[in-house]
Formats: structure tokens, C-alpha cells, sequence
């Protein structure tokens, strides 16, 4: 059981018998009243997000989920198929479960798999990973300027806004969350 | 985790105090410096206070400003630290600054032009958009069907109301049981609260100024904090003296720290504080 106190953004909690990751939290007292923990919560199986206000010191079950470290292999169609590099045991996830975060995949790349009482039901993405420029427009040399941005396309199939002083081929370190976001060049 | 400086938002703090202490000054306010070290804190059943050395530090300087009040000082404030105990996130910090002010010969609705003139002196000193406010009752907000019980006042308040509190707004007249010590006229509360930028800045009253009343809310709200486990807040026998001698008087309390939030768009309280 968790405890309103316990609340922190990735914390994995049963609500009415659906597992959920807390991905906003506050605390929330009226001057003269009671407290409350105001949050939002991305449904593990649906990846839809909902609302809900708890009164401080409110018990919520923790979600029977368990994550493993896996590498991706291939996508074939919708279907996308990870294995764990120890047992050499595959699962596949649903295109449709992946959502925008599909396009940050590539062949190797270590996930962490996550498991809903015994069954893969999605996966999270490190936090930064690293591709190559295949496509952008050409490099504006001396203009190491953060504030012009450009769009480029990477490797892993994502599409990025980058400084324009990045060239194609250059090696990238990307952060995968909220979309995507370029962080810096790589001297490889 | 320690909060980097942020350089910026302490100078927008420094011109806000500066522009509504002069304000103050230009109304004809007095600054006086209240104890921090308290024997009892402010009558705030859902507060926690923070103890010190067998004594309080105070929640607020309520008690000791309403005993300047009676003392023939009509129009007082302080801009101190307080601490509530058991408060922490992006809008509650255990120790923040209080905008406290009283004035004699008021009601609470004559809080309402002396906080437009504050809050307005505030905004343009930092150069904000100097906010409209709009007025609306408790009831209003409500939809007419203010719940009966606490737990659902409050659920309901922060679960369907603040959120849309997203204007500039002072809100009036709460139900009499939640007057704390404001004075009650029929079945409301003559208490206000202002909210700023979706911010609760603060909370105002008429006054409570009958001695035997006062004491009969110390004694409910030590009762209810009992029956919910938790250890009652002494009687303070200094303010239920000062009540008897206080003036007709209005007074608010305004969060600092949240008035530099809302006009300078931060959405994290350590960011205008310097963190421990």
C-alpha cells in the first residue's frame, strides 16, 4: 500500500483494479481546509491519461507490475518484439501501446519492459539515447546559436528540431521524453 | 534537494516588497514586528505548527497584531516569516513570508480596493499586467448547493472549483461553520479569500470581536482536533482579551511568496524563496 506521502512522478499504483503510473503530483490545503494530493495518472493498459484528487494520508494498492531490461529486435507491422539478452525469452507489444514513443526504437536499443501480473503490457524508453542525422537542411557553420532551430531526421526514425549548426551523418544524444528533444553533438 | 539561486526572481521579490511597503506606508499603515516564538498558535484547526523549545513558532501573526489593535494602533501590519508544518510542494513551503494588515472602522469587504491597490503597486513595480478582480460568493461557485459536510466542501472545492479559479477573484462570504474568526452574519461567514494567477494569496475577515464567542471556537476547534487524534492548540487568553477591546476592524493575510508568483508567472515556490 502506498500512502499520499509516498507519491513521486513513475510511482506504479492500482485504482480500481487498473494499474496506473503517476505522472503529476501536488499537494494541494485550502487555508482553512484539509489537504489534498491532486494528481494525473497514465493508464499502463491504455496509456490514457486521467485526474484524480486523493485526501492526504489516502491508501492506494501498488500495481502489480515488475520491469525487466530488454533489447529491442525488429517491428514487424504493428507488432513490435523485444527479447531479454539472459534468457533469450521474446515478448511482443502492440503498436498501438508504444504510441509516439515507437519512433524513438532501434535495433539493440535496451528498454525496460514492463509486466502487468505476468504479461508485457508496455515498455519505457531510456531517458537519452543516442542516433544519427540521416536528413537535415545543410549546416550553418559558426553559428553555434541554440536558439535557431532546424528540423532533422534521425535514425531511429524520429523527427527532431536541432540547432542549425548540426550536419547530416553527425552522432546525436537525444532525450526521449515529451516528445523528443535534442540535448547534444557527440565526438565519436 | 537544494534549489539553485534564482537571481531574477529575488530581484522581482525585492521590487514587490519595496512597492507594496510603500503602498503601505502611502495608506497610512504602521509596521510592527510581531514574536515569532508564540505560546499558542493562530486558531487554525487544520494547521500543524512547528514546535520550538516546548513553545510554537507561529502559524501566522495574527494573534499578536489583533493585541496591537486593541492596544489604539487602528492600521497595522508585518511582512514576516511564518511556519505550518507538514506543508510541502510547488505551492506550500514549512516556512514562507505573511502580508498581515488590520484596519479599525472596517468590514471585510473594505479589504477588497486596499488589496486592488497593493496587488496593483506590486504588478506594475515589476512590470505585470495590473489584475481586474472579479467577485464571487461561495454559494455562486457552488452552483447554490454548498455540501452539508467538510470533507465534501473541500474535495469538491479542490477537486471542481480552484481549478477554475484561473481569474483574478475574491471570493465571499464562506459557510458560518468555516468563519474560523471571522464575524458571522446569518448563515455566512463575512470572510474573503483572494486567488491570483489560480493562487490562493490569502484570507480576510470582519473581525470577531466578542469575547465569549471566540472562546467557544477555541474550545470546538480544540474538540475536533481531539476527536481527530491530534493534540488540541492551546486557548489563547491574550487575543480573547484584545477581542473585547478591538476596534470594528478588518484584516487579510496575504502569502508573499505566492503574490511574487503570480505576477511574475513561477510556478515553483522554492524559486522565489532562497532554499535551505
Amino acid at each position: 500500500m502506498y500512502e499520499t506521502s509516498d507519491f513521486r512522478n513513475g510511482l506504479k499504483i492500482e485504482l480500481d483494479g487498473d494499474p496506473y503510473t503517476i505522472v503529476y503530483f501536488q499537494f494541494v490545503k485550502p487555508g482553512k481546509g484539509t489537504a489534498f494530493t491532486r494528481t494525473k495518472l497514465k493508464s499502463i493498459l491504455s496509456g490514457s491519461v486521467i485526474e484524480r484528487t486523493f485526501r492526504s494520508g489516502e491508501t492506494v494498492g501498488e500495481a502489480d507490475v515488475e520491469e525487466q531490461p530488454m533489447q529491442f529486435l525488429y517491428a514487424n507491422g504493428d507488432i513490435y518484439t523485444f527479447m531479454n539478452t539472459e534468457t533469450f525469452d521474446q515478448v511482443e507489444l502492440q503498436a498501438k501501446l508504444l504510441g509516439d514513443d515507437a519512433k524513438f526504437l532501434m535495433e539493440n536499443l535496451e528498454v525496460s519492459v514492463l509486466f502487468y501480473k505476468g504479461r508485457a503490457v508496455n515498455m519505457t524508453l531510456p531517458n537519452f539515447i543516442e542516433t544519427k542525422v540521416v536528413w537535415t537542411e545543410p549546416a550553418v557553420k559558426g553559428n553555434t546559436s541554440q536558439g535557431v532551430l532546424k528540423l532533422a531526421k534521425l535514425e531511429c526514425g524520429a523527427e527532431i528540431h536541432v540547432p542549425i549548426f548540426v550536419s547530416e551523418g553527425e552522432l546525436l544524444k537525444v532525450d526521449t521524453r515529451e516528445g523528443g528533444s535534442y540535448v547534444s553533438r557527440l565526438n565519436k | 534537494m537544494l534549489t539553485p539561486i534564482d537571481a531574477l526572481r529575488l530581484r522581482q521579490r525585492a521590487t514587490i516588497l519595496h512597492a507594496v511597503r510603500s503602498a503601505l506606508h502611502e495608506g497610512g499603515f504602521l509596521e510592527v514586528q510581531p514574536p515569532t516564538l508564540v505560546n499558542g498558535p493562530a486558531l487554525e484547526e487544520t494547521l500543524e505548527p512547528v514546535r520550538a523549545d516546548g513553545r510554537y513558532l507561529h502559524t501566522s501573526p495574527e494573534f499578536a497584531l489583533k493585541r496591537v489593535l486593541a492596544a489604539g494602533l487602528p492600521r497595522i501590519y508585518s511582512i514576516v516569516p511564518c511556519f505550518r508544518d507538514e506543508e510541502w510542494g510547488r505551492h506550500h513551503a514549512r516556512e514562507f513570508t505573511m502580508l498581515e494588515l488590520y484596519f479599525a472602522n472596517a468590514g471585510y469587504l473594505d479589504l477588497i480596493p486596499v488589496v486592488e491597490d497593493l496587488v496593483g503597486a506590486a504588478a506594475r513595480a515589476v512590470g505585470a499586467a495590473v489584475p481586474t478582480f472579479q467577485r464571487r460568493t461561495v454559494a455562486e461557485l457552488f452552483g447554490g448547493d454548498i455540501p452539508g459536510d467538510d470533507d465534501t466542501f473541500f474535495l469538491h472545492w479542490v477537486d471542481r472549483i480552484e481549478p477554475r479559479l484561473t481569474e483574478p477573484t475574491f471570493v465571499l462570504d464562506y459557510p458560518a461553520r468555516h468563519a474560523a474568526l471571522a464575524e458571522v452574519r446569518g448563515s455566512v461567514s463575512e470572510r474573503l479569500e483572494v486567488y491570483l494567477g489560480g493562487l490562493e494569496l490569502g484570507n480576510g475577515f470582519s473581525e470577531l470581536r466578542d469575547p465569549v464567542e471566540l472562546r467557544a471556537r477555541f474550545l470546538r476547534s480544540a474538540a475536533h482536533r481531539v476527536a481527530l487524534g491530534k493534540v488540541p492548540h492551546p486557548i489563547d487568553e491574550g487575543v480573547i482579551d484584545a477581542s473585547a477591546h478591538m476596534p470594528r476592524a478588518a484584516g487579510i493575510a496575504i502569502g508573499v511568496d505566492r503574490l511574487v508568483m503570480a505576477l511574475t508567472g513561477e510556478p515553483d515556490i522554492a524559486r522565489v524563496q532562497i532554499s535551505r
